[in-house]
């Protein structure tokens, strides 16, 4: 049997962690190089499994185990492969804003991001602004991805943008925004570069940005 | 006489009372534990800081939830840290789990609540929401262990005093509702939502289980409060959906919520009770049809940041659907302009079509000033023809 990169995108997409796994081994046992089972294979399904969350095709549920499927294929062909050639999309911060506890919306960027190719830093909930500017500092992200759903949280957003001039480190990363109360106007208004209005945009997004 | 506040909601949910302003509280309409405190700063009168003096300045109608039934949500867990008060809700379990501290630096506080939840509280407000670190249910033999938790005939699940209860109840003159649980909801309070969305998939035998437990305690304690108590309409809790739309496909949805709220609805019909409530966060636009299939037909709140809209759901699904709620909060933090666009877009359509009750878009939080509430108020009762509030005629 030759390799099959529609079969092991058809197994991300089905969320086949086991089928995955399989047809990884086999098209590495056959020599194929580790960079063509990713970007022929594995990321075009969860690719194409973005586009139908995206479209309200598929539900979150199904995202999350084929973000799985995705993560056993990437850790079976991770050890033939550089890390910048795993995340080569760039890397990202991401953290909701002090005061609110909610995540689930930033949980699934970030298994969204994970799954489109990027790092991602996961600061948690919470995140105090000192906290995000020490990250930037530290691991030097292309992007800075916050997450409210409250309106009296969301005013975080711009004290971190002012403590990252402050800090020296605006025009080192660009900045992206999302929650239930964030507005593209919201994001032009307080100097946001990038906005998402839901989870599967994000991916789009945040290639937007790394590409601006 | 005027009808008692019992028959306009019934004759509203059946759409026979086009016009009419009922505000309910403090389900539907009620506010962050912080607001009245913020209002009061801004000048709102000292007495309003109590949270029934406000609902009364509102003129806000009371409903009752029945909630010495042990069925629903328990709202009212309670733990002191420094002074303050960390509120939090669990699912119906009897009996509670002990509180286990388990530790605590500067800033916070980590405990197992009475969920069996383990928590990190922020000891400079407790009452914000915590921080989530585990959950009790994680396979099938930690849930074997909770399972025996939601046994119907627990005696504490009904008022100790059921017969007086009953007859104190049946006496009240504003309506009275029952908590008939949840599926989703529930779930995801003692499995958080990551392992409960992976369950669904890997071990759906599992998922079955634990709502077919939750199905048969509600229809036991149905059966049981219907038979003493009249009940004017009964509320499911889910909040299963986000900014874009649900938290499961409706694939899951049909296979595994809609059979036992089928059981359920069939068995309240059959009693009588044909107001069903569910209250979910998010876009509900796959939901609702789903929901109406199941036999619930009251929708609250339909959060206007995650794209719901009240007046195309009432020209889409007309008297399949009550509604509750949809008024922008973030409006109300605009100018009066806004407000009264807000309002003059939706209210005086859902009044006239009646089967809808006005509430802002979940509680109002604190960053809504105290004066702008009173504009919205006052706008509504302009276009019911109410004169505004804090007048002599009011």
């Amino acid at each position: 049997m030759t390799w099959d990169a529609s079969a092991i995108s058809d197994a991300v997409q089905n969320g086949d962690d086991q089928l995955v796994v399989k047809l990884v081994k086999e098209a590495l046992r056959q020599g194929t190089p580790a960079t063509i089972i990713l970007d022929s294979g594995l990321v075009p399904g969860i690719q194409r499994l973005g586009e139908l969350f995206q479209d309200g095709e598929v539900f979150l549920p199904e995202v999350l185990i084929s973000c799985r499927a995705m993560d056993r294929g990437v850790d079976e062909v991770k050890p033939f492969l550089s890390a910048a050639e795993v995340h080569k999309k760039g890397r990202v911060i991401i953290g909701t804003v002090e005061g609110d506890l909610h995540d689930i919306g930033k949980n699934i960027v970030r298994l969204m991001l994970e799954c489109g190719g990027f790092e991602v830093i996961d600061l948690g909930v919470d995140v105090p602004v000192t906290s995000f500017v020490d990250a930037v500092k530290t691991h030097s992200p292309d992007i800075l991805a916050m997450s409210a759903l409250l309106t009296i949280t969301m005013t975080n957003m711009p004290e971190v943008l002012a403590a990252l001039e402050k800090a020296g480190l605006r025009d080192r990363v660009r900045v992206m925004i999302g929650g239930a109360p964030i507005t593209r106007e919201y994001a032009d208004q307080i100097g946001a570069e990038g906005f998402a209005p839901d989870c599967a945009s994000a991916v789009v997004e945040a290639e937007r940005l790394v590409k601006a | 006489m005027a009808d008692s506040l019992r028959q306009r909601f019934l004759d509203i949910c059946r759409f026979r009372r086009s016009g009419d302003l009922c505000l309910l509280a403090p389900w539907l309409n009620d506010f962050w534990m912080e607001t009245p405190g913020v209002w009061v700063s801004q000048g709102a009168p000292a007495e309003l800081a109590d949270p029934r003096t406000l609902r009364d300045y509102f003129r806000f109608e009371h409903i009752r939830v029945l909630r010495e039934i042990q069925t629903g949500l328990y709202m009212d867990k309670r733990l002191e840290v420094l002074g303050q008060t960390y509120v939090y809700a669990i699912p119906p379990i009897i009996p509670t789990y002990e509180i286990r501290m388990l530790g605590e630096d500067e800033h916070t506080l980590s405990l197992v609540n009475e969920g069996g939840q383990t928590v990190r509280i922020d000891k400079r407000d407790p009452q914000k929401m915590p921080m989530y670190l585990g959950h009790p249910v994680k396979d099938r033999a930690t849930w074997q262990e909770y399972k025996k938790r939601f046994d119907p005939a627990s005696p504490e699940r009904f008022p100790a005093d059921w017969e007086g209860y009953a007859t104190r109840m049946n006496a009240k003159e504003e309506p009275l509702l029952l908590n008939v649980g949840s599926f989703f909801g529930f779930l995801r309070e003692w499995m958080g939502l990551e392992p409960l969305l992976f369950a669904l998939h890997d071990d759906p035998v599992l998922i079955e289980d634990m709502m077919d437990t939750l199905c048969e305690m509600e229809m036991a304690c149905i059966t049981k409060a219907l038979g003493k108590v009249r009940v004017d309409g009964a509320m499911f809790w889910e909040d299963m959906a986000f900014k874009t739309g649900p938290l499961i496909s409706p694939k899951m949805f049909r296979r595994f919520m809609m059979p036992r709220y089928r059981r359920i609805t069939d068995l309240l019909r059959s009693k009588g009770v044909d107001v069903i409530f569910v209250d979910s966060d998010g876009n509900l636009t796959h939901l609702i049809p789903l929901w109406i299939e199941s036999g619930i037909n009251f929708f609250w709140p339909l959060e206007c940041a995650a794209g719901n809209d009240a007046v195309a759901l009432r020209k889409q699904y007309g008297r399949d659907a009550i509604l509750g709620g949809n008024i922008d909060k973030r409006v109300l933090m605009k100018s009066r302009d806004a407000i009264r666009e807000e309002v003059m877009a939706k209210i005086p359509y859902l009044l006239e079509t009646s089967g809808y009750f006005p509430s802002v878009d979940h509680f109002v939080p604190p960053d809504v000033p105290f004066e702008n509430f009173v504009y919205f108020i006052n706008t509504m009762r302009e276009v019911a023809g109410l004169p505004p509030i804090g007048s002599s005629k009011a």
